[in-house]
């Protein structure tokens, strides 16, 4: 490792210092560090988010929530704003890591890793979030589902960063998320389904069954269109359309595909036993 | 870059090599080597701290980020040659075998019980989640982490 440290305190002198080559930020660094020991990323200077001034609140907009991009996991795990509003997203990001890891490591950070896996990308999907995103010209806003484009791949480039992330509450809509991962503790998703769901609408996602975190959307219409006529295989059909799923050194493809159409299952299940009295 | 610290207990204010982690430069620069290195990416929680009364991975934290922070390692929790409640309890109850991973679980232990000195059996599995012991099955681990709970609230008179 060779690289110098920066500690800017004003976002003025964070993105003038991101507008470097070479230059990367670092909130929790839980994953940059790993990405640096492994040469992944080479980087000739880390603008830190230490001392950084604001951007470290969870406020309650009215129908919406704002997160700043200093909000470490468990910070957002302990809020209670959170736990009344966004239970989908606390469901996503108990699954994260370890308590050392959900000390550090933030929501912003978690998004822009981009991971076709990423369990909180998840919730913000469900959620309809989007990004601030700040550079010297000002700010611009842009949908998550948007903002990734592919495994580790965001729309975000030099000079830029991601200032808070905004996302509706969704205290209305019975919150499921099911992962299956390798280990307790630690586990990247084999295949993880979140959803949202009432007597009229259902919201679904998927993680780790295609290059970025998906959504059904011919399912998600169909269960509205269908209520009284609604069919469960028919449903699964139209949701598994958008499961792509690669071999890699966590599991099959094949082993995704079946797991995730056991998971569309389960989801359903959960929610008509349990759904109604539920909410 | 100069920062200013706390490291149990007592107060630093030095020029740091910027690009060092904290784990390097607590077992190299300071032979605080009871913080253990295991896989270097956060998976085992070997190198475990608490930073600001909460469990970390030191070997993701890069030096200059505790600037302005209180840091415990392990060598922090002993006092005058004497054991603290909760390294007595591992030893009493047999919790420790190969003892790599003993000070980061010690860690993670004293986390939890700084916060919540009743914490229940899934509450104990989640504080050590981050750790890995692949000599004792963790369950005399989880024994000794209720003893150290029930020692301490005796110690404070609940």
């Amino acid at each position: 490792m060779s690289f110098d440290v920066q500690m800017p305190t004003s976002e003025e002198g964070l993105v003038s210092l991101l507008s470097k080559e070479s230059s990367h930020i670092l909130a929790g660094g839980t994953d940059l560090l790993v990405k640096i020991r492994l040469k992944r990323v080479i980087p000739k200077t880390i603008v830190s988010l230490r001392h950084l001034k604001g951007l470290d609140r969870i406020e309650d907009l009215g129908d919406k929530m704002r997160v700043g991009c200093r909000v470490t996991i468990s910070e957002l795990l302990n809020s209670e704003i959170i736990s009344r509003h966004a239970r989908i997203l606390q469901m996503a990001l108990r699954q994260i890591g370890s308590p050392q890891i959900r000390n550090r490591a933030t929501l912003a950070g978690n998004i822009i890793n981009a991971s076709p896996a990423g369990d909180s990308i998840v919730a913000m999907v469900l959620s309809n979030a989007s990004l601030s995103i700040g550079s010297a010209n000002g700010e611009r806003y842009e949908r998550v589902v948007d903002f990734i484009r592919g495994p580790g791949v965001t729309t975000l480039s030099r000079g830029e960063f991601v200032k808070s992330i905004t996302f509706e509450k969704t205290d209305v809509l019975f919150p499921q998320f099911h992962k299956v991962g390798q280990r307790n503790s630690m586990a990247i998703s084999v295949a993880s389904v979140g959803s949202l769901t009432s007597e009229s609408e259902i919201r679904l996602a998927f993680g780790s069954v295609a290059p970025t975190v998906v959504v059904p959307i011919d399912a998600c219409e169909y269960y509205s269109a269908e209520i009284d006529s609604f069919d469960e295989e028919r449903f699964v059909e139209l949701a598994m359309k958008c499961v792509t799923p690669i071999d890699d050194v966590r599991a099959t493809a094949w082993y995704r595909t079946t797991v995730v159409r056991n998971l569309i299952h389960r989801t359903l299940k959960v929610w008509r036993k349990k759904g109604y009295n539920a909410v | 870059m100069k920062i200013s610290f706390t490291l149990n207990n007592e107060r630093f204010s030095i020029d740091v090599i910027e690009d060092m982690r904290l784990l390097d430069f607590l077992r190299d620069e300071l032979g605080l080597t009871g913080t253990k290195e295991g896989c270097g990416e956060g998976e085992c929680g070997a190198c475990t701290v608490i930073i600001d009364g909460k469990a970390v991975n030191s070997c993701l934290v890069l030096l200059p980020e505790i600037d302005g922070s209180e840091v415990t390692t392990i060598e922090g929790l002993s006092k005058d040659g004497e054991l603290d409640t909760i390294q007595k309890a591992f030893v009493d109850q047999g919790a420790v075998q190969c003892g790599f991973c003993t000070p980061g679980m010690i860690m993670s232990a004293k986390a939890l019980l700084d916060k919540n000195d009743s914490p229940s059996d899934e509450e104990i599995m989640e504080a050590i989640e981050g750790n890995l012991c692949r000599c004792t099955g963790y369950y005399k681990i989880v024994q000794a982490i209720k003893a150290a709970a029930e020692n301490l609230r005796n110690t404070n008179g609940k």
